[in-house]
Formats: structure tokens, sequence, C-alpha cells
């Protein structure tokens, strides 16, 4: 998964003694100067969690510092988790809701037990993210405009589209609203959330298919429905949050080693948090 | 052991009753009064048993209280294509769960000028339409929430629901997978979801159909072995149960899709309208599952054909 030179993860390196320690917060600084989030740094984009004053092994970069990815992170030898969704399951990382909640002070000890710093990196990140994701596709050659949301691809169909973004994403539960046989050459791309009107405007836009992470199934989705159903040749395709940035992570760690050189910096893949029942396995009535 | 069927028949009783009174049954006065969709609001505000919500987001989508009802469709949502089912079905007042303008509130700011708007208004207008957005006071109809109730009636959980808590059921014991197969089997959900290990054991289930968030999803799986839901978002409730599944702790979490989660509720709405609804003919407008993923791809949407 790694482009480049491979990280190397051994903790024998991690601690070699010659290299000038740097903590948490050092790090943390220098990552978001060099997102540019200014000087309206957003309120997302801080340490969450760990005490900033920890001295970095290395950093690892994920879509989200679930558990499951601070255990793989920990494995690679890394303490400090760049993250591009929230650790404490609220936008924005909101803990007052979860105030006495036993989860929290579970991930809490977790991650002062294994010396752990979460940096959120999300509002900063969002370019980063559709950078990496359309290099992941292969598709930034066939960007309609620097920086914009359209690109041309080769003619297929809404069905090998889909298919194509389980194999290049490994994205096992990805949800398409549309007639499979519909010929796609124009898609646009939402990674993450899909709001209602952003998404409205691009399914009248060019675009035959929009790709997205997720959208209510009352909003994007039911338009979708709606503009299919009077005949429209559209599309909408539902990644899932984890499949639809992790790439975006990825060019994360390659971006953060342009700069950082004390520590490795690697990416941690993420797993889709659910599973489907296979056809076989259900009876495939219609109601 | 089954509140609504009391509710029902005292429901069917007075329906008639309030007719009778109001006209006499089968009598030329009635064939002559016409119906309007603000006498069927009226009656429905009557049989909710509760007091009505004027604040959420119910309330009339098109046309109007005025509206002469020639016949009465119920729908989870109302997609163009409910909206077509219902009109060769002759129904003129749709009675709809989730939003016909893809937005809660069916917020319209935005949308003035949108082709998809346009059309779907001309197409209400042209079929002499009224669309009710009947979502809030649904679910507070006494004493079970009408979606829920729907949905159980479904599941046949009726009897497995606790006295105390109308969202919680304890389930002969099954595990995770059995508990996902039987949702499949008897929604037909091709897409649905599920966090946890199959071979998880399960007794209790707590309800949230439809959307759920973090809160009140968090406190919901404090009394559960299983949450069941339509949709969350990734980042919050599904992160949640993710992590939660992680660290050891015997939970799962269902994600059935919203509109397989809620339609059954408006199915038992058209049960419910016809015990005071005896003028015009009342159907359930099923919807599709909107979505296919790769082990199913197929295509349905403008395919639906008849009303229940």
């Amino acid at each position: 998964m790694e482009p480049g030179p491979a990280p190397t993860s051994s903790p024998a390196t991690v601690a070699t003694p010659l290299r000038q320690a740097v903590t948490a917060r050092q790090l943390a600084g220098q990552i978001l100067a060099a997102a540019d989030v200014g000087a309206a740094v957003p309120a997302t984009d801080r340490i969450v969690a760990g005490d900033p004053a920890t001295v970095v092994t290395g950093v690892a970069t994920v879509a989200m510092a679930s558990i499951e990815a601070l255990r793989a992170a920990i494995a690679k030898g890394c303490n400090l988790i760049v993250s591009y969704d929230p650790t404490f399951w609220s936008d924005g990382d909101q803990l007052g809701p979860l105030a006495g909640n036993r989860l929290l002070a579970m991930k809490r000890a977790f991650i002062d037990a294994h010396n752990l710093v979460v940096l959120d990196l999300h509002d900063g990140w969002r370019q980063g993210i559709d950078t990496g994701m359309a290099q992941a596709l292969g598709w930034e050659a066939h960007r309609q405009t620097p920086g914009g949301l359209l690109y041309l691809l080769p003619r297929t169909t809404l069905l090998a589209l889909a298919r194509t973004l389980r194999a290049s994403l490994g994205d096992r539960t990805l949800r398409v609203v549309g007639d499979p046989a519909l010929p796609v050459e124009r898609v646009a791309a939402i990674w993450g959330n899909a709001r209602q009107l952003p998404t409205i405007a691009l399914l009248n836009g060019p675009a035959e298919v929009v790709v997205c992470g997720y959208s209510h199934e009352w909003e994007a989705v039911e338009y979708a429905q709606d503009m299919i159903a009077t005949g429209a040749g559209k599309g909408l395709i539902l990644l899932g949050e984890a499949k639809s940035v992790d790439a975006g992570m990825q060019h994360c760690a390659a971006w953060i080693r342009t700069f950082v050189h004390a520590v490795p910096v690697v990416h941690v893949p993420a797993a889709e948090p659910y599973w489907t029942l296979p056809r076989h396995s259900r009876h495939n009535t219609s109601r | 052991m089954n509140p609504n069927a009391l509710l029902r028949r005292d429901v069917i009783g007075g329906g008639i009753a309030a007719a009778a009174v109001a006209a006499g049954l089968g009598s030329p006065a009635l064939a002559a009064t016409p119906l309007s969709a603000g006498e069927v609001i009226a009656r429905m505000q009557q049989h909710i048993g509760a007091p009505w919500k004027a604040q959420g987001v119910d309330g009339f989508k098109a046309g109007d209280g005025g509206t002469v009802v020639r016949g009465i469709g119920t729908t989870m949502m109302a997609t163009f294509d409910a909206l077509k089912a219902a009109a060769r079905g002759g129904l003129n007042m749709v009675i709809t769960h989730e939003p016909t303008y893809w937005s809660h509130p069916d917020t319209l700011t935005d949308l003035q000028d949108d082709p998809l708007y346009l059309k779907k208004r001309a197409f209400l207008r042209a079929h002499d339409m009224a669309v009710f957005h009947f979502h809030d006071n649904w679910h507070a109809l006494k004493p079970v929430d009408g979606i829920n109730f729907g949905t159980q009636q479904l599941m046949g959980w009726t009897t497995y629901r606790h006295a105390d808590n109308q969202r919680l059921f304890t389930l002969p014991p099954t595990t995770l997978g059995a508990l996902a197969a039987d949702f499949s089997e008897k929604m037909g959900a091709r897409t649905m979801r599920v966090v946890g290990d199959p071979a998880l054991p399960v007794r209790t289930v707590y309800e949230s159909w439809g959307y759920c968030s973090a809160f009140p999803g968090v406190t919901f799986l404090d009394s559960a072995d299983v949450l069941v839901i339509g949709e969350a978002q990734d980042w919050d409730l599904i992160a949640y149960v993710q992590d939660l599944v992680a660290m050891g702790e015997k939970k799962a979490l269902i994600i059935l899709g919203h509109v397989k989660s809620e339609q059954w509720g408006m199915r038992y709405c058209a049960d419910w309208l016809k015990g005071f609804v005896p003028e015009v003919p009342v159907r359930f407008v099923p919807i599709i599952e909107p979505y296919w993923n790769l082990d199913d791809p197929v295509f349905e949407i403008g395919m639906q054909g008849k009303v229940a």
C-alpha cells in the first residue's frame, strides 16, 4: 500500500538513539502548518487525545482512529496517529454528550497505556483526500479542470465502474443507485459525506455518475432515484466513509514524509466496519 | 398483550361510529359529500391518541386540505415512482413518512428552479394530488409508535416487546448472523450491513428504525445485545460500535437501510386509516430498496408495478 521507498517499521530502527527526540506537539505543529490551514485553523484539526509532550516514535496516518487502526499503528511502531475522521465518534470530537461513557474511558486508557497521541487532520486535508483518491484510482489524468470534481473516463457502465471501485479500493460493501447497464463516461466525486445541495448540483451537471462516501437516504439518494425515475441517465455510488477517504490518508503519509524525516511515517489501511450477507445465504424475497 | 390490536378495534369502532353520526353509512348523503384531505387529517388527529404535533415537519407538501380525495396511498417515501404508482391506482392523496422534496423539512429555498422539483410538482398538480408528510405524529401514535408497530408485525415480534419500553425486545436465543438473515428474509433487504461477530449470541434487541445518530444510539446499546437501525453516519454511531466490538464487548449493530427499516410502518398506516376512512380506497404503496450492491446488481427504479 505504501508508495515510494518502503519506510522502516522495525521498533529497533524507530528507537535509533542518535535521532533527536521530537514531540507530538512539534510534529503536529509542523503538519498543521504545512497543511496550510492558515490563520483560521479549524477547530477539528488539533490534538484530540494523548499528551502532546510525548516523544514520537513514528507517525501513522489513518482514515479514522478506530481501536483497530490504533492497534495496527502500534504494531508498526507508531505513536502519533494522524486521523481524518474523528476519534470519539462525533463531528469535531464533541465530548460533552459522552461524559461518563465507559467506552470513552476505555479508549482514553488504551491511548494513554500505549503512549499514543491522536491528531485530527480533517478540514486542512480535504484537498489532500481528493488528490489521494484520484491518484489511487488512476483518475488524475482524466480530471477535467484543475482541482475540479469531474472526470472524463474511458467509456464504461455503472456496473463496471462499481466493480472497478471495489477492486481498486477493496470496497466490498459499496451501494449503487441506478441502472447497472447505464453507459458512463463522466464521473463526479465527493469523497466522504455528500451533502444534499452540492450533490443535487452535481447530479444536474454533466456527470452521469456521482461517487461519494455517504449521503442521507432521504436526501440525495431520493433525488437520484427520482431523476432516474423520470428517465435521466444518472447513477449514484456510495462507497462508505472509510473506503472513500482512505487513499487520501495514504497520500497524506507520502506528503508528511516530504517534510518529516526524524521518524518513520506510514499509512495504516482502513478496514470496512461492516459486513453484508452474501446472496447465496439470503432468501431473496422481494416485498 | 397487544395494545395496538386493542387500539385498532377501538379505532375501527370509533371510526364507523363517527362516520355514521356524521353522514349515515350508505346513505345518499354520504356519497354526495366529497371527502376532503383536510377531513382525513382531522380524523387522523382524533385517532392518534396523543396531542397532535404541529411544530414538526408534518403537513401538506402538495395540494391542501381542500383537495377532494378519491383514494389514499400510504408510502414510506413519496418518491417519483411512489407517486406514479399511486396515480395509476387512482389514489390522489399520498400519506408519506419521508420527504417529497429531498430534505427532512422539504426545504424549497434553493430548489425553486430545480428541474426535478418543477417536474415533480407539475406531476402532482396534473394528477390533482395531495401529499401529506406524516412523520412526527405517526411516531407518536399511542400506545405504540406506528412505524415500530408495523415493523414488529412484519418481524413477528409484538409478543417480544418489553412492557415498559416499546423499543426493546427479548427474542428466543439466536445469533447475530441468524438475526441478520431473518431481517434479510422478511424485509428483502439486499444491502443491509452488519457490525459485529456473526456468532454473537443474541437475546435482546433495541430498535431505532430509521436514522439514528450516536446519541441516542450509544445509550440504546447499553440495554441490548444488538441495536438495529435504518441508517447512520460511519463516523459516529457505526464507529462507536466498531470500537465497542474491538474492545471485546458483546454488542452489534444492524443497519437495514432507511426505507427497509420503516416502510412496514406505512403498510400498517394503511390498515389504521381503513378503520376510520371507509369512503375511499386506502392502499399501501411499497417502494423499492434504493440501492443494489455487487452481490446482486438489479435495476428496479421505474419498474415499480402494483399498489398493494
